[in-house]
């Protein structure tokens, strides 16, 4: 069995790296780094829109929602204002009908 | 922790370009995938370099990482339906001088025939040296688990080299024959 393990540790042995790996890797290395400021400045604008366009809908849609309150506001205020006109009238009418039984 | 060691990046892919390479090209079989391998580790210990403490540490976590990427590669080419395993020796050309003894050879094909679990624990133990606790270690496996794999791997592989020395022997006594 050792003699096995032997001749198999021999068949394993480290086969050299290829010719020119070193070198391929290393450009590959610089490459990425000169264009990871690129990619990083890209994804940091990108990251600056994307919160803009989120940032400006969630505004927007507090305005709407804040216009349409008020518009509805106004609304109930008018009727509460012709309520109590009408009412006002109502009175003054049942006051003169009052003032004239009496006479 | 403090620690003094600072890590040459050019150092490190000289000194284990070859253990890298080879434990990708004996997990996959394929040269020219385990040069791309062999980047790829030595780009993401590039990433990481701030993270390594000592030179062993270095070591550990290329053989870690490469043995991680070659299973990822294997999955790739799985789910691909492609069959990875090629003759590594008539594909890719090593020179004859590179070769230690035509059984040598045979073994390293035999051993492509493994299942995967099983040769990843005989390469780290007979091309990497390593221990079985080293090997649970670096394979982030249960110590009976790796020892199993051991075993078991190296009884089949045993088998394997037995049948082709027979065949050998036949196939010489055929010819002497003739």
């Amino acid at each position: 069995m050792e003699d096995f393990e032997d001749e198999l540790r021999q068949a394993l042995e480290r086969r050299p790296a290829p010719p020119g790996l070193k070198r391929r890797l290393m450009e590959k290395r610089r490459a990425q780094r000169t264009h990871r400021p690129v990619v990083l400045w890209q994804r940091l604008a990108a990251s600056i829109v994307l919160a803009a366009v989120v940032g400006g809908g969630v505004v927007w849609r507090n305005v709407e929602e804040r216009r349409k309150g008020e518009a509805a506001r106004q609304q109930v205020l008018t009727a509460l204002r012709i309520t109590s006109r009408a009412l006002n009238q109502m009175n003054a009418k049942l006051a003169a009908h009052g003032r004239a039984a009496q006479e | 922790m403090a620690h003094d060691w600072q890590p040459d990046f050019e150092q490190l892919v000289d000194e284990h370009q070859s253990m890298v390479f080879s434990l990708a090209w004996r997990m996959t079989g394929d040269r020219g995938l385990a040069e791309e391998i062999a980047q790829d580790v030595f780009l993401e210990l590039d990433r990481n370099l701030g993270k390594i403490e000592t030179a062993a540490h270095a070591c550990f976590w290329l053989r870690r990482v490469a043995m991680n990427r070659s299973a990822d590669a294997l999955r790739r080419r799985r789910v691909r339906g492609m069959d990875l395993w090629v003759e590594m020796e008539d594909v890719h050309g090593v020179p004859a001088e590179n070769r230690a003894s035509p059984l040598s050879a045979r073994l390293e094909q035999l051993l492509a025939t493994l299942p995967e679990a099983q040769r990843a624990a005989l390469v780290l133990r007979y091309q990497e040296d390593l221990t079985p606790e080293e090997i649970a270690a670096t394979l982030k496996a249960p110590l009976a688990t790796v020892k199993s794999h051991l075993q078991r791997g190296l009884k089949l592989l045993r088998a394997k080299a037995q049948n082709h020395l027979k065949e050998y022997v036949r196939a010489k006594e055929y010819l002497e024959g003739v």
